[in-house]
């Protein structure tokens, strides 16, 4: 039943959205961003799931198998799993950009709120 | 005693609309997931692809590692750099209005020289008792490590480093977790990477730094030594896929000589990608994180209020 996961990929993504859509905290707004990064994450691994199968990793394979036996057989998606690795770093790269700027923002017009900061201001 | 807490003012805008616009993506999206492949389907060519040619190859026993730095290298050649740019990017963003050698340190340089009473003006009888009373508080707190500090020492608010069981805690706990990670990234046949391994080295450095404090970092957590080990990271990662270019006439093709499987140097260029990510990733992660905790508010100067008849 790994529909489940997807499903609760796209509920999470979904909560995510709402906060970006509706709140006017940067921070949160950060938040919810990071939210639906996870979501994506939950999804990629979910995807990769394969009934009854096994980590593909061709060290030490499990009932006797040989390493050539198990890279033909039932195992987990690997490029998938390289995917969520991907999107971690990036992930954690957009977040860092974006709380220096909410940093910046708050400091230069001293609230948080985004509605506060549509005027110009030299 | 107990006060009900006052009910936060959280500020909303357009919660109906944002709703309406949630649900009906949250449709779109739930019909889309239902109906794509399951548990039991076949894995795609793509993945069976890098299973199969993982041994045979690159004498690679962790097909994760042989897509992330080998088959679908130029996909993490990429995203490196999107890291790097991000990187620069909030250096760039938060950087300081004079040029500085530490992330720390610098604003608290002048300090002592500020508690200083003017010695041309001389001090009255109560600043003389005041400050006295300030520098024995201080002696305790400013030792030149935390472990000088005797225990139950005055002024904790001062205190730059946790009490002495986080500190023993963190001793046992950093040099086990610092192996970890560089073990994580040399043995690249099997699952880890310079990825996991470069972001258990900056947890080994927060982990120094909430326990001890500034000081045992310093030497380390300095702009010029870092951004010079993420620059060369960087160039570790496009020398490594530049001379496959080179050498064997496609980018990241590997010219490295390939070593027997289950061993430290099998998989060639893929253990020197990982090599360079872990450099890259690990000061990476640490220029971010230590430039967003001393970002300092002297960009823009204090509000002045203005006089009426200048207003717009």
């Amino acid at each position: 039943m790994i529909v489940a996961n997807y499903l609760t990929a796209a509920a999470v993504f979904c909560a995510g959205l709402y906060t970006v859509l509706t709140r006017r905290n940067l921070i949160k707004i950060v938040m919810g961003l990071s939210l639906m990064e996870a979501a994506t994450y939950l999804l990629m691994v979910s995807l990769a799931y394969r009934a009854d199968s096994t980590a593909p990793v061709l060290l030490n394979p499990p009932r006797g198998q040989s390493p050539q036996q198990l890279a033909e057989g039932n195992v987990a998606d690997p490029v998938l799993q390289n995917f969520c690795l991907t999107a971690i770093v990036i992930g954690v790269a957009v977040t860092a950009v974006f709380l220096s700027v909410v940093v910046r923002i708050a400091q230069h017009y001293r609230t948080l709120d985004a509605d506060q900061v549509r005027e110009l201001r030299g | 005693m107990s006060r009900p807490e006052p009910a936060e003012e959280e500020p909303r805008r357009h919660t109906a609309a944002g709703l309406l616009l949630v649900l009906s993506f949250a449709a779109v999206l739930t019909a889309a997931l239902v109906g794509i492949p399951r548990e039991h389907a076949a894995l795609p060519p793509i993945a069976r692809y890098a299973l199969v040619t993982s041994l045979p190859k690159w004498r690679l026993t962790e097909p994760v590692n042989e897509v992330v730095y080998g088959t679908r290298g130029f996909d993490t050649f990429g995203e490196t750099f999107l890291l790097f740019a991000a990187v620069m990017s909030v250096i760039v963003i938060a950087r300081h209005r004079e040029s500085r050698h530490g992330y720390f340190g610098e604003q608290s340089a002048g300090l002592r020289e500020q508690a200083k009473a003017d010695p041309a003006e001389g001090a009255t009888a109560d600043e003389s008792a005041a400050r006295r009373a300030e520098r024995a508080e201080r002696a305790a707190a400013a030792s030149q490590t935390p472990d000088d500090t005797p225990l139950g020492a005055p002024a904790p608010e001062q205190a730059e480093a946790m009490t002495v069981v986080v500190r023993t805690a963190v001793r046992l706990v950093a040099p086990v977790l610092a192996v970890a990670g560089c073990y994580l990234a040399a043995w690249g046949y099997s699952p880890g990477g310079g990825f996991p391994g470069g972001a258990i080295m900056v947890g080994v450095l927060l982990l120094v730094y909430a326990a001890f404090g500034r000081l045992m970092i310093a030497r380390i957590v300095r702009p010029g030594l870092l951004e010079t080990l993420e620059v060369a990271g960087a160039a570790v990662i496009i020398g490594t896929e530049l001379l496959g270019l080179v050498l064997r006439g496609s980018f990241s093709a590997n010219w490295l000589p390939l070593a027997p499987p289950q061993t430290i140097r099998s998989g060639g260029i893929i253990q020197l990608f990982s090599a360079g990510e872990f450099v890259e990733v690990g000061t990476g992660l640490a220029i971010v994180i230590f430039s967003l905790l001393t970002m300092r508010h002297d960009w823009t100067p204090d509000e002045q209020p203005q006089p009426e008849e200048y207003r717009g």
